[in-house]
Parts: structure tokens; C-alpha cells; sequence
């Protein structure tokens, strides 16, 4: 009975996270309040490869920013508030379940973010590796671990050197989405770029 | 005269502002002593008593409280329940229910209950009666017990047992009955039981989101200290991060755990008792240095750790305050999950070397001689019990089960039917039980199972539960 009372509330969350998503073009006015609490990467969250584009926006502007922060000076900007997923010009790359593989679509991520680290130069980041909740707490840290190194093994050779590159592994303590199927578990398995001093 | 020290630390709730740690504030040791006056034991009750074949039923009245003395008055029934629940947990007796005794009056003395059949094989059905009398002195009391046949039984009216616990904390009652649990186990069973003993585990019920990790809302976990029987649960860290790991060291008065306050796992050692005093960082981690999973030798001298410092995980073992750090393992595999043998010659650990991913369960010698696999199948926390077992997590990503391998025959047993996700298991210092996380209930909660793989007790109700470790019998 409890389970599908919770099954109930991801649905509803989802439903909300796809409304915030929808409304991504609007400029981040004020972020989404408690809500936003544990359900996680709302706006910025990109959905697992590949990144699905919104069809026929709205109204046709000129070169819309494609990676980039939508316009936010990003040296002006604090550590914590450019960490937020929603400001992040590093986006995260996700993994299938178990593995540690980097995919082509998180390849085109990651070079994506190479160009932000060359473009920011003095930028120091901590790869954080996740996993789903499936998996035991401590072999899903080795898991972590592996994940976190695949994507920097991978930073490194686009050129991106090892001193501006630390990892962590968080296992599967901080799921970003708390539901417990394959929608969430998706989110979860992932390489997370946080930048530590820029 | 015997005096039997009992060492009693209860955790307070300050916040040592220095170390971030919630410490236990010591109280007086609750002393046994061995009656004079009661009679030799008596041959009939003595077998009665520690028969093999047949479990002694033992009743527990309602303790005798001084009349007119309200703080006594709450005691009555609290100190029987306690004691009646540590009696249960360890299955050396056979227990009267204490709903089937609660109408029929407790004997105000012992020597009353021969005159009460209906405690007995004709009534409740107990072979003996326990009762206990408490004399109150300010802010302590004292209980007497004495254990009685019952009638209809070989030794009926004769005392059994007779003892007197003095120094008893108002403050702490429930650590009064498990002392004197742990002391009748003792002195009629042979059994050092665990009532005194505490838990440790990690929480997120007081979660709030990570100092160090402000752009994304996640919760932390903090460790957490109960008595063995989930009573007493009381926070021991406030660092706003990720503790995990935690395990006792051997004299009981400290705890190792990783936490990742500082955006890095370290493994930290906490002491229990000392306010604001004592927490160190034996594995000297940085952001390059990474450790965790720390685990004490058997006599406290050494620590086994996981750290990445060489470039990937593999066990290291150093001198309790980190000195002379080695790599044990020094594989390119990730090794985890260190646990000591109960002689300290031998590490067990878990390693991927042979698979790529899956863990599997290997034995080396401390001097890092003999390294050898011991089973094939998916192992992970194994832990080594004093009884010639290796506790471990059995099973697939699919599922988990808590199993037991047998060191002599090498048989696994799963202890654990299926019943939700379960792992982590921590054995207790008697290797009776195992302390172990389940999602049987539907969050992760501490849960205890015996040996056996009966009796399933829930320890935790609040929030996710995870990584429980035993506190050594002290």
C-alpha cells in the first residue's frame, strides 16, 4: 500500500520536473523553492543521453545559446551559485547500469566541458561519481570511484591536466533523484563536475 | 565479596564544539554483589537451572518498589520489561510472556513465591521467578534479585540465585537491568552476553544539506549511538556531511568512522567519553589521499583502512595513530572492506581482482604472506566473528542477503529469506547475533538477526538506516 502512496508522489514529481523543464527558456528567476528539495536536477538535470531538444520553440531567436549559461558571466558569478545545475556550464554524463563506460554521448559532453576548462583555465573541478540504489552501499563506492576516474582518465586526454582534476566517489548516498525505478536510477548513475576554485 | 566492574558511559546530548562530537557523560560503575546470606546453591534448581536439554522457564515479576516513592514507582515495570527482553534476546531461558503475569500480582518476597501457584506449572507455567526488589538512595537505587523456584517445579520455593546491584543510575534505568542480564547470563549460563553493549550506525534522520556540497540539495548522515536494543538512540556527529563506516574500537571506547567533511573521505576516530577531546585522522587524507572503511586489530594496536593513495583502493594497515602506513594488497584491483581475524594475523577482504567488478572474498596475512581466495561467489562487508565465521552480503545487483561462511567446512548459509534489500552486516562481540541494514520494512533500517537466522528484530524506525557496527563487550 505504502509503495504506490510513494509511486504516486515520483509521478507527480516527475509530472512537475517535465513543467519546470518545459519552462526552461524563461530566465531563472527565482528557483523552484523546497520542492525542489530532494527530487533534484529539474531545470539543468539534462534526461540521459541522448539530450532531447525541445521541438519548435516558440518563437525563432537568433543563435540561441546552445551549452553555454545563457548569458551569465560566469567570472563574476560565485562557486556555489555557478555549482548549481541550473548555472553549470559543466553538465554531467550518465552511465548504463554497472558500468563505467564512457558512451559517445557522454563523450560529446565531456568535450563540451574540456572547452569550458580550457576556456576558464585557472578552473579546479572535483568529479564526483554516483550510482543508482541498486548495487550494496560499499561495492557501489568502488563503483563510484570507477565512474569518477573514467571521466577524468577521459579529461585528461582531451588535454585538461590531472592537477586541476580531483575525484570523489559518493556510492550511492546522494542519489539526485530519490525514485526507485529505471527513470530514476538513470538520473543517478552519473560523473558530476563541481568546481572547487576557479 | 565480589565486586564485578561494570564499566557505564551514557551519550549526552551537548555538542562538543570542537570536535563536533555529542559525547557520553560517565556515571558510577552499577557493582554486583554476591549475597552472603543467600543459601549454597541447591543441587535440584542448580540442574533445573542450566539444564541443556530442556530451556529453564523463567517468569519476571514486576520489581518491588518502596511504597510512597514515586521515581521508584516508574521503575517497577520498566526495569522488569528490560530485563525480561535481555533474558528474550539471548534464548538461554524460556520466557513467561509479561502480559500473561501482569494481573496476578508480583510476590512481594521471595520467599512468597511458594505460596503462588499460579506462577507456576499449574498457572503461568514458569519454572523459576524473578524478582526484584529496589531500595532507592537519592539519586541511585539498588535492585535486589533473587530467582525462585516456582511451585510445581523440582526446586520449587528454593533461591536459585541471589545478588544485589548497587550504584544503579535514576538517570539510566535500563542500563541497571541490562547490567544485571549480563551478569545472571554470566554466572548461570557461562555466557558473556552483549545487553551492555551499544550500536553504531548512520542516519539521515537529522539530515541537512551538505556544507561542503551547496549546489546540489542533497542530505548527509550522521553517525548515530543506541543500546543494543535500539533504545537510547542519541546523535554522535554534527558535521553536516557524509559519516559512514563507523566501528568500535576493541576496548569500546572509541569509534572510527569516514566522514566527508572536508568534500574528501577520511577515516576519523571519535572518542565516546572524552567532551571536545580525542578526534584524530590516523590516515592523514587530503583531497590525493583518500581513506575509509577503517577497521581496529583485535588488540587496538593497529587499523587496516582503504585508501586510494597509491592510486586505487587497496588495504593499508598502519599503527592506531596512522604511523608506519603500508600497502597490504597493492593491487591495481579495488580492494575493500578490511576485517580482522580474531587472532590479528589475518586480514579478509574483498577484491575485484579476479573478476573486473564483482567483488569476491580473500584472506592475506598481515605481513602480506598467503594471500588466497576463499570462495568464488559475490562477497561484500565481510566481517570475521569470534565463532569460526565470516558474516558477509551474499547475492546479486538484484538482491542481497546476509550469509555466513563457515571457516572450517567452507559452507555458506544464507541467513536472510529474500525479505527486501540487506547488507552490512556487523557481528556481535559473542557472535550470537548480526547487526545488518535491511529495506524489508521499506526505508533502510538497522535490523538484528541470531545466528541461526530467526528472530529478526527491528532497531531502527526513523529515516534511512545504514551501516550498522557492534560495541566489543567491555
Amino acid at each position: 500500500m505504502r509503495r504506490s502512496g510513494i509511486s504516486v508522489l515520483i509521478v507527480t514529481l516527475a509530472v512537475t520536473a517535465l513543467a519546470v523543464a518545459g519552462c526552461k527558456k524563461k530566465p531563472p528567476v527565482a528557483f523552484p523553492p523546497a520542492s525542489g528539495g530532494p527530487t533534484a536536477p529539474a531545470g539543468g538535470g539534462t534526461p540521459p543521453p541522448p539530450a532531447p531538444v525541445p521541438p519548435q520553440p516558440p518563437t525563432i531567436i537568433d543563435n540561441p545559446p546552445v551549452t553555454s549559461t545563457g548569458g551569465k558571466d560566469l567570472n563574476a558569478m560565485a562557486i556555489d551559485e555557478i555549482n548549481k545545475p541550473e548555472n553549470s556550464p559543466l553538465k554531467p554524463i550518465y552511465f548504463l547500469y554497472d558500468s563505467d563506460e564512457i558512451d559517445d554521448a557522454s563523450k560529446k559532453i565531456l568535450e563540451a566541458n574540456a572547452s569550458v576548462l580550457k576556456q576558464y583555465s585557472t578552473w579546479v573541478i572535483t568529479v564526483e561519481g554516483h550510482c543508482d540504489e541498486r548495487g550494496t552501499a560499499e561495492y557501489n563506492l568502488a563503483l563510484g570511484d570507477r565512474r569518477a576516474l573514467s571521466a577524468k582518465n577521459y579529461l585528461m586526454s582531451l588535454g585538461i591536466a590531472a592537477d586541476r582534476l580531483r575525484t570523489v566517489s559518493y556510492g550511492k548516498e546522494f542519489p539526485f533523484d530519490p525514485g526507485h525505478e529505471e527513470r530514476a536510477w538513470s538520473q543517478n548513475r552519473r560523473a558530476h563536475f563541481m568546481l572547487v576554485s576557479k | 565479596m565480589r565486586r564485578l566492574q561494570v564499566r557505564t558511559t551514557v551519550i549526552g546530548a551537548a555538542v562538543a564544539a570542537l570536535a563536533t562530537i555529542a559525547v557520553p557523560v560517565a556515571t558510577r560503575d552499577v557493582v554486583a554483589t554476591e549475597q552472603q546470606t543467600a543459601p549454597a546453591q541447591q543441587a535440584e534448581l542448580s540442574v533445573t537451572l542450566s539444564s541443556t536439554t530442556k530451556r529453564t522457564v523463567l517468569a519476571v515479576a514486576d520489581f518491588v518498589v518502596p511504597s510512597g516513592d514515586a521515581d521508584a514507582a516508574a521503575l517497577s515495570k520498566l526495569l522488569a520489561d528490560v530485563l525480561w527482553a535481555d533474558f528474550d534476546f539471548e534464548r538461554e531461558y524460556s520466557l513467561v510472556p509479561r502480559a500473561k503475569t501482569a494481573s496476578l500480582g508480583a510476590p512481594a518476597r521471595p520467599e512468597d513465591v511458594a505460596q503462588r501457584p499460579d506462577w507456576g506449572s499449574s498457572g503461568a507455567g514458569a519454572d523459576a521467578v524473578v524478582i526484584g526488589t529496589v531500595t532507592r538512595s537519592g539519586k541511585e537505587f539498588s535492585v535486589k534479585i533473587d530467582i525462585v523456584g516456582a511451585p510445581g517445579s523440582p526446586a520449587a520455593g528454593q533461591i536459585g540465585f541471589s545478588s544485589l546491584y548497587e550504584h544503579c543510575a535514576l538517570a539510566n534505568p535500563r542500563f541497571c537491568s541490562h547490567s544485571i542480564a549480563d551478569d545472571i547470563h554470566k554466572k548461570k549460563r557461562g555466557l558473556d552476553g552483549v545487553a551492555r553493549t551499544r550500536l553504531a550506525f548512520s542516519s539521515d534522520r537529522d539530515s541537512a544539506r551538505m556544507s561542503t556540497r551547496t549546489g546540489v540539495p542533497v542530505s548527509g548522515k550522521e553517525i548515530y549511538v543506541s543500546d543494543y536494543d535500539g533504545a537510547n538512540q542519541q546523535r554522535f556527529t554534527f558535521n553536516n556531511s557524509l559519516n559512514i563506516h563507523s566501528r568500535w574500537s576493541p576496548n569500546g571506547n572509541q569509534i572510527v568512522f569516514t566522514s566527508y567533511q572536508t568534500s574528501f573521505p577520511d577515516i576519523y576516530v571519535a572518542n565516546l567519553a572524552e567532551a571536545g577531546r580525542g578526534l584524530r585522522r590516523p590516515g592523514n587524507g587530503n583531497d590525493r589521499v583518500q581513506n575509509n572503511q577503517a577497521a581496529w586489530s583485535p588488540d587496538g594496536s593497529k587499523i587496516a583502512y582503504v585508501s586510494n593513495r597509491s592510486g586505487n583502493y587497496d588495504i593499508w594497515i598502519a599503527n592506531a595513530d596512522g604511523g608506519d602506513a603500508r600497502n597490504l594488497t597493492n593491487h591495481p584491483a579495488a580492494d575493500q572492506n578490511p576485517t580482522w581475524s580474531p587472532n590479528g594475523q589475518q586480514i579478509a577482504f574483498t577484491s575485484d581482482r579476479a573478476t573486473g567488478s564483482t567483488p569476491q572474498l580473500y584472506l592475506i596475512g598481515i605481513s602480506g604472506q598467503a594471500i588466497e581466495r576463499l570462495i568464488d561467489q559475490r562477497v561484500d562487508r565481510p566481517t570475521w566473528s569470534t565463532l569460526g565465521f565470516i558474516a558477509f552480503t551474499s547475492g546479486s545487483n538484484f538482491g542481497h542477503d546476509i550469509s555466513l561462511l563457515d571457516l572450517v567446512s567452507r559452507q555458506v548459509t544464507v541467513l536472510t529469506d529474500g525479505k527486501g534489500d540487506n547488507g552490512s552486516p556487523a557481528v556481535s562481540p559473542s557472535g550470537r547475533h548480526i547487526a545488518f541494514t535491511t529495506s524489508r520494512w521499506g526505508k533502510d533500517q538497522i535490523a538484528i538477526v541470531d545466528r541461526r537466522g530467526s528472530d529478526v528484530r527491528q532497531i531502527t524506525n526513523t529515516g534511512n538506516n545504514t551501516y550498522p557496527s557492534w560495541q566489543p563487550i567491555r
